[in-house]
């Protein structure tokens, strides 16, 4: 039998040595930790669809730079925070300072914050049952060269959303780390854009980690927009601790590559506490996109509600794996977990799994998954009415997701989305 | 303006219509009646242009030009307007986006100014008062949760905003009650023009009591088998179908078939 393959040690020496001492130490010890750590094969149970995906070749393992470059980025109004290659650029980002709410690069943190965010690293992606999902995220734990802290104290308002342009410049081959830690006190409230884009044409792997922690009553809305090249592989995992009465709101928006991964596990810990997670994927071409949702319902009167659309064009492949965890004590819970796919052509492929894992007795708890192609009919009773093939095959795929994408509480995102959708629908009913 | 001649069409290998010959003259209202399964509803499909028909034998055209080699969209910028039996629901797609989009098609290919937001609305809001129908169904998805008779309006309404040639009707008045056929009878009636042409597809006569015919044609197993004027509805009504050799076994085999 042929030995698993393991992560080369190529991938254990970190860069960029401006830390703070605490976090060195954090990102030396997970480092270790990872020495021999087995890649996820096709028998690793939440990498089986997408494991032959991932191609971590040793010339990936070096950081990319972050000198001598200046992010491109998006144009964003308003706050915004731009990183390229994982490392923050001040220059090119634009925030005020706000009264109770702090945001720092880790370079800038003292030793004794430093130590208090080392301590609480990772602690929103510990799953108590899934411990293979988060392996990549500890390799950014282990490699990680800077990061954003954003702290709100009780009461605090972040009174617009906060973009975060993570650019990866890929002129040449390497990978990058970023790094993303919300500390939101109680009765706090903030929305945080994330976008993904990427320059160059290199194979290049970015591995992100996000984490939030909602103290009681905490209202977070999280924006993730993904839109890297062709030669990005994208491992990203967000990890969310959620207390009392707190609300944690998710919109997340990808288009495909040669991989995606995104892992995105709440736990919801304390009573009245809910989430809600919007996600919607569109692949084309030989893309691939992997979303793994983890929602764990661990204090009881906790509510959550996912909804995730899937559209695998062409030959590419989408997966959607939704997993619902409800622990002994959380009774009352209220679960309903929605997932639908379209596939717009016979050689693509959509794989979806709802997982339910229920240990208390009193509960309500709906999913539902589906899978089909647009419909003939109502195909056919809109081209009856004299409007184009195209447009008709973009007003059904629409029709798909408009209610989600109508959802995300950021004009400027659902702009970007609606552009990039529309280049989608270009390609993929081209001739139609 | 619309000419049939020796029309045969399958569906999925199995003949339909067995060599239809008809002729309508811009400005005339004609009515096709028949059992169930005769193929009148498989006419209206055919002549829309649905794919799942197949055309063996015969030839349409449209004021000249051959129907058969126009693509479903191409024959209703031509002027073809079909009102569906089962108008479909497709949630989603609010009705106003998708009849703005089914105008601004039309006007594209007239060469006229698209519409914008505004103005469509100024005129979809008009046109629904003709048909009953509340303006807050602009809003909502294309007939998602509408009635049976609510749909057949909005069919109705869409044959106003498009202003089609030929205005053919499949069942249109099954399922409404009698004010809801009415107001579809009223919006019928406002499409009569001297240039435009009216095809009904009906099992029943009562809608011919609304909008009266030039023409009446019985089609049963796939052929026209008798033509004539308003009256002959009106026999048909009183005497059935059996009188014209119409055996209810036929109609029992077609149903079945169906």
């Amino acid at each position: 039998m042929k030995p698993a393959p393991t992560l080369s040690a190529a991938f254990l020496h970190p860069a960029g040595q401006s830390l703070p001492e605490p976090l060195l130490a954090l990102r030396k010890q997970r480092g270790t930790a990872l020495v021999d750590m087995p890649l996820p094969t096709r028998k690793t149970e939440n990498w089986k669809y997408s494991s032959k995906y991932l191609k971590l070749t040793d010339d990936m393992a070096i950081s990319l730079p972050a000198e001598g470059k200046t992010g491109s980025g998006l144009a964003v109004p308003g706050y915004k925070v731009a990183f390229l290659n994982g490392v923050m650029l001040p220059e090119a980002s634009d925030y005020p300072d706000l009264d109770g709410i702090s945001i720092e690069r880790f370079g800038d943190l003292d030793d004794v914050e430093a130590a208090s965010l080392a301590d609480r690293m990772d602690s929103t992606l510990n799953s108590s049952s899934d411990k293979g999902v988060v392996q990549m995220a500890r390799l950014n734990s282990a490699r990680f060269e800077d990061g954003l802290l954003i702290r709100l104290k009780p009461n605090a308002v972040l009174d617009q959303p906060l973009f975060i342009v993570h650019e990866v410049n890929a002129d040449a081959s390497g990978s990058a780390y970023p790094r993303i830690f919300v500390d939101a006190g109680r009765h706090s409230q903030i929305t945080l854009v994330e976008e993904y884009i990427s320059s160059g044409g290199e194979p290049v792997m970015v591995n992100t980690v996000t984490e939030f922690t909602l103290g009681d009553g905490a209202n977070v809305t999280s924006v993730r927009l993904n839109m890297e090249g062709e030669n990005v592989q994208h491992i990203g995992a967000t990890g969310v601790s959620q207390q009392r009465n707190s609300r944690f709101e998710s919109h997340c928006v990808g288009f495909g590559g040669p991989l995606r991964r995104h892992d995105l596990q709440v736990r919801l810990e304390g009573e009245g506490a809910e989430c809600k997670l919007n996600g919607v994927v569109v692949t084309q071409g030989k893309q691939h996109y992997d979303n793994h949702t983890t929602i764990e319902h661990v204090a009881a009167h906790c509510n959550s509600q996912e909804t995730y659309r899937n559209i695998a064009a062409d030959q590419s492949h989408a997966v959607f794996n939704g997993r619902i965890h409800i622990h002994q004590d959380a009774q009352k819970s209220n679960a309903d977990m929605n997932n639908k796919n379209l596939l717009l052509s016979n050689g693509a492929e959509i794989d979806t799994k709802p997982e339910l894992e229920i240990y208390a007795d009193d509960v309500k708890c709906a999913h539902g998954a589906t899978i089909g192609q647009l419909d003939e009919v109502s195909l056919f009773y809109l081209v009856s009415r004299g409007i184009g093939r195209r447009e008709a095959n973009v007003l059904l795929t629409m029709a798909f997701i408009n209610e989600l994408v109508e959802q995300i509480p950021v004009e400027q995102v659902r702009d970007t989305a609606h552009t990039r959708l529309n280049q989608f629908f270009d390609q993929t009913f081209e001739g139609a | 303006m619309l000419s049939i001649k020796n029309l045969h069409a399958s569906v999925e290998g199995k003949e339909i219509l067995k060599g239809i010959n008809l002729e309508i003259k811009a400005g005339e209202v004609h009515a096709i009646m028949g059992p169930n399964g005769s193929g009148k509803s498989t006419l209206s499909q055919v002549l829309a242009g649905n794919e799942a028909f197949e055309i063996t034998e015969g030839e349409i055209t449209l004021n000249g030009e051959n129907l058969l080699e126009l693509e479903t969209e191409e024959r209703a910028r031509e002027g073809i307007f079909l009102a569906f039996q089962y108008p479909v629901e497709i949630p989603g797609v609010s009705n106003l986006q998708f009849l703005r989009t089914a105008v601004n098609a039309m006007r594209h290919h007239k060469g006229e100014a698209e519409m914008n937001a505004a103005e469509f609305m100024k005129l979809a809001k008009e046109v629904s008062k003709q048909v009953d129908l509340d303006p807050a169904f602009l809003k909502r998805g294309v007939n998602e949760g509408f009635s049976g008779g609510e749909k057949k309006r909005n069919e109705i309404m869409q044959a106003l905003l498009l202003q089609p040639k030929l205005a053919i009707l499949d069942e249109t008045d099954s399922g409404l009650d009698i004010d809801a056929l009415q107001v579809v009878s009223n919006g019928v009636n406002a499409l009569r023009a001297e240039d435009r042409a009216i095809l009904m597809v009906t099992h029943y006569q009562r809608l011919l009591n609304h909008i009266v015919p030039d023409h009446v044609h019985v089609l049963a197993g796939g052929k026209i088998v008798k033509s004539g004027g308003r009256e002959l509805a009106l026999e048909l009504e009183e005497r059935g179908y059996g009188w014209l050799g119409i055996k209810d076994e036929e109609e029992a085999a077609a149903n079945s078939a169906n």
